[in-house]
């Protein structure tokens, strides 16, 4: 599917906005819920309806992901809000071979949550709010069970880290914070907060993508 | 440094870029030599794609009552049309102010240079240059302020400044940034924000503008301390940098009248 604005050849979006009208209107949901991409599409289209259901089907994982970083419900809500915004802005430039759209957003989702908390605190993270997270996302729950298997094997590979290397994952992964500051966090040299957050990143690299014959960089 | 050591370089710095959280000297280093190698350049993408699956782990929660109404009327009500006079309308607030900071700032040659560039949209706008040729050749009696200045180099592509950064750390405070993005693969249209880093990495949005096929001017007061930041980037809407720039002090030498 072509999904990416201005590129020579391709369509900014995979339907025209009167497709989707015509597909949706007068009876919303016929035969299954709209892809994902149907509904981005009717943000571009500015219909109010789709607009409600496009952030009806993403909104929590978005303010998931918000209080996740900023811990902050007031925040959090302000930069989901800004997520949908920047989506609606954007729409035209999605491109679906760069990710889903809910990978997409997840990522606007971080970003934002990351600058908003480097733009407000001094602290990025609290030490308990880091063990409780980690528990949370390398705990298996019944609900996860039919989870995509990537994000499953992402999550099973986080639990088998070593802790420390684990916590220093999430430092800069999820809260955003330098190899220095979480050097200063840790009360370690600045060199083994490097070390392990690339040794935590180089075992989850080889569950997302295995090392091919011939890889010149390990 | 040979390739191979610079790839052993990018090797221990690697997981830092595609976590977006290296400093900014060592992310341009990164990136220039990103723009040379392949090999390397797919070592950071399988390692941003771990990064992606990290935050893709994140729990869902359940928003406010009435966040979903809230949003959905927000978008209802920024239809195109509206988006267009609303930008039209702050771009002509932003100009206005940028104006009166100039004024006020009393940097005689710069303030001139830089608000004649603002009324004509920045066009042929080389404030750097003015502050370049006065530095360097100081006149006998001078006011002097404090500027930051630096040229922007596209992500990925290094080499040739594609822009430049100006900024004036008074109170307020004001910076203006002037890019064109106009080599194969840079070229962006629609909002990317500008973000100023602090040397420990460390940033904080300074605000977002619309470029449009590569090319946009901007300017905005603000009430940061500018002397703690070193660099400035501008992201795209999904975070990917499209440009950066170290920034280094300077002073604009003004003569006396």
């Amino acid at each position: 599917m072509i999904f990416h604005g201005g590129r020579a050849g391709g369509r900014a979006i995979p339907w025209r906005p009167s497709d989707v009208y015509r597909g949706v209107s007068g009876y919303r949901s016929p035969v299954g819920p709209l892809p994902d991409e149907a509904l981005l599409s009717g943000l571009v289209a500015g219909d109010p309806e789709l607009a409600a259901i496009f952030v009806r089907r993403f909104q929590h994982r978005v303010f998931g992901v918000a209080m996740a970083v900023t811990r902050d419900q007031q925040l959090a809500e302000d930069v989901a809000q800004q997520t949908f915004e920047r989506a609606w802005r954007h729409a035209q430039i999605y491109d679906s071979r760069r990710g889903s759209v809910m990978t997409w957003l997840t990522a606007i989702a971080h970003n934002l949550a990351v600058d908003a908390v480097r733009a407000r605190r001094t602290e990025p993270m609290a030490p308990e709010d880091l063990e409780d997270l980690l528990d949370t996302v390398t705990a298996t729950p019944e609900e996860w069970a039919l989870a995509d298997e990537a994000s499953a094997q992402v999550r099973a590979a986080l639990a088998r880290l070593p802790r420390e290397q684990a916590r220093a994952l999430m430092m800069a992964g999820i809260y955003g914070m330098t190899a220095q500051q979480v050097a200063d966090a840790e009360r370690i040299p600045l060199g083994t907060a490097k070390t392990r957050i690339r040794t935590a990143m180089a075992r989850l690299r080889t569950v997302v993508a295995p090392a091919k014959r011939g890889d010149h960089v390990r | 440094m040979s390739g191979d050591a610079n790839c052993e370089r990018l090797r221990e710095v690697g997981p830092e870029l595609a976590l977006g959280v290296l400093s900014g000297r060592e992310r341009a280093e990164a990136v220039a030599h990103l723009d040379r190698c392949a090999e390397c350049r797919e070592y950071v993408r399988q390692l941003t794609l771990v990064g992606d699956r990290l935050v893709g782990l994140l729990p869902d929660r359940e928003p406010p009552p009435g966040f979903e109404t809230r949003v959905a009327r927000v978008l209802a009500r920024q239809t195109p049309a509206s988006e267009g006079q609303r930008s039209a309308r702050a771009l002509g607030r932003t100009r206005r102010g940028l104006w009166q900071g100039a004024r006020r700032a009393r940097v005689r040659l710069a303030a001139a240079a830089a608000a004649l560039a603002v009324a004509a949209g920045f066009a042929g706008w080389a404030v750097g240059t003015v502050v370049e040729q006065v530095t360097a050749a100081p006149p006998p009696a001078v006011e002097s302020e404090p500027v930051l200045v630096g040229d922007m180099t596209a992500a990925g592509h290094g080499g040739e400044p594609v822009g430049e950064v100006y900024a004036h750390p008074g109170t307020p405070a004001w910076i203006f940034v002037s890019v064109a993005l106009t080599r194969p693969g840079t070229r962006y249209t629609g909002t990317v924000t500008c973000l100023l880093e602090r040397a420990d990495g460390a940033s904080v949005r300074a605000g977002a503008f619309a470029l449009r096929d590569g090319h946009g001017n901007w300017g905005i007061a603000l009430s940061e301390d500018l002397n703690r930041y070193s660099g400035a980037r501008l992201t795209s809407s999904d975070g990917t940098v499209l440009a950066t720039a170290q920034l280094r002090k300077a002073q604009v030498l003004t003569p006396e009248t």
